[in-house]
């Protein structure tokens, strides 16, 4: 079952949803918008790899906005803290924002029950677009689950700012030569 | 809970759901297959402001088809008009169409409680790939709600084609 926005206020109100701060006027029928924050990162140049920390760049709005460039990966975040240790999220681009021709995750709209902090979202544009800081960009949505919970206890935890993939802590693996790994066209 | 195809079709019979107009043909186990409408639009402009106005042009597909191009951004919306007053719902593509390297949406799968209408679909494409009018291009699942029903009034409640971004009514 999905929550109603009525559930989502009450479930706020009792401490069963976090959503910090939480503005009423953000409550959607099936949902609750969130806002954009003002910084990012970009992975720097070069081949991504999962073993590895890969480096990444900060970017910060200029006066409130920033110009995203086409089919480049920005991590963003969200300002708000959200979460629950009931309910489990999961989240979408507000309708009008993928209509500006952007995705703002990259099929991993799922979250976990008890994760609570700032999401880091994934905003890939097709075309370039201008972004505000504190834009409603997204919607969390809540849902009942069956069974038994246990509680997230994640790399991710408690989250603030844009954080790059920490990928490379699942796996404790030799360090490999990647200079062997296989390029395109090889 | 998600409601399975026979349920969507009870709903349907029980005007609990609107899918118009409706095949039960295009049932699926949990959810409904739905057809690409006639009109797709792109924006003009070069860059797009996430608040400003902006200038769209609308092409109809013909019969015979329109050839979607990888590097471009196209706005099309279902042919049926879909939504409940009752269930959530969400969008997906079929296999079919993902197969074929077709996003109908970009990250925005919810349908409000209360939004009955022709959805808008955000198209990308992986390669150069032909729509047809009409084409079987998606499904639509429906899923219960727990709580009190607070119906959508929106903005774009009772849509009936393709709607660009109105995100300019939030400037501040």
């Amino acid at each position: 079952m999905i929550l109603t926005g009525q559930a989502i206020a009450n479930a706020v109100k009792s401490g069963d949803i976090t959503i910090d701060p939480f503005v009423p006027g953000q409550v959607n029928p099936n949902s609750y918008n969130f806002t954009l924050g003002p910084s990012f990162r970009v992975y720097k140049e070069g081949v991504l790899n999962p073993r590895e920390k890969n480096q990444t760049d900060e970017i910060w709005m200029k006066d409130g906005e920033i110009v995203l460039q086409p089919r480049r990966l920005y991590l963003a975040h969200t300002r708000e803290r959200i979460g629950s240790k009931k309910f489990a999220p999961t989240y979408a681009a507000r309708s009008s924002v993928a209509r500006l021709g952007m995705f703002i995750n990259l099929s991993a709209s799922l979250g976990d029950i008890g994760f609570i902090g700032q999401w880091t979202i994934q905003l890939f544009a097709l075309h370039p677009i201008r972004l505000y800081e504190g834009m409603a960009i997204g919607q969390m949505m809540f849902w009942q689950p069956k069974g038994e919970i246990e509680l997230y206890e994640g790399k991710y935890q408690g989250a603030y700012g844009p954080i790059a993939s920490r990928i490379h802590r699942d796996v404790a693996v030799e360090p490999v030569d990647t200079e062997n790994a296989l390029m395109v066209g090889e | 809970m998600l409601l399975t195809g026979g349920k969507i079709h009870e709903e349907v019979c029980r005007n609990a759901i609107t899918i118009s107009d409706f095949d039960e043909n295009n049932l699926e186990p949990n959810s409904y297959g739905f057809r690409l409408g006639e009109e797709i639009i792109v924006y003009d402009e070069a860059e797009v402001d996430g608040l400003g106005p902006r200038r769209t042009t609308k092409v109809t597909i013909p019969e015979h088809g329109y050839v979607l191009e990888p590097d471009r951004f196209y706005l099309g919306h279902t042919y049926e008009t879909m939504g409940s007053n009752e269930y959530a719902s969400e969008i997906y593509a079929r296999l079919s169409t993902s197969a074929l390297g077709i996003f109908i949406q970009t990250s925005a799968p919810l349908g409000h409680t209360g939004a009955i209408v022709k959805w808008t679909l955000e198209i990308v494409v992986a390669q150069h790939v032909i729509a047809y009018p009409k084409m079987l291009i998606g499904k639509i699942c429906f899923w219960e709600n727990t709580g009190e029903v607070r119906g959508y009034a929106g903005r774009y409640a009772g849509s009936q084609t393709v709607i660009p971004s109105l995100l300019s009514a939030e400037a501040p």
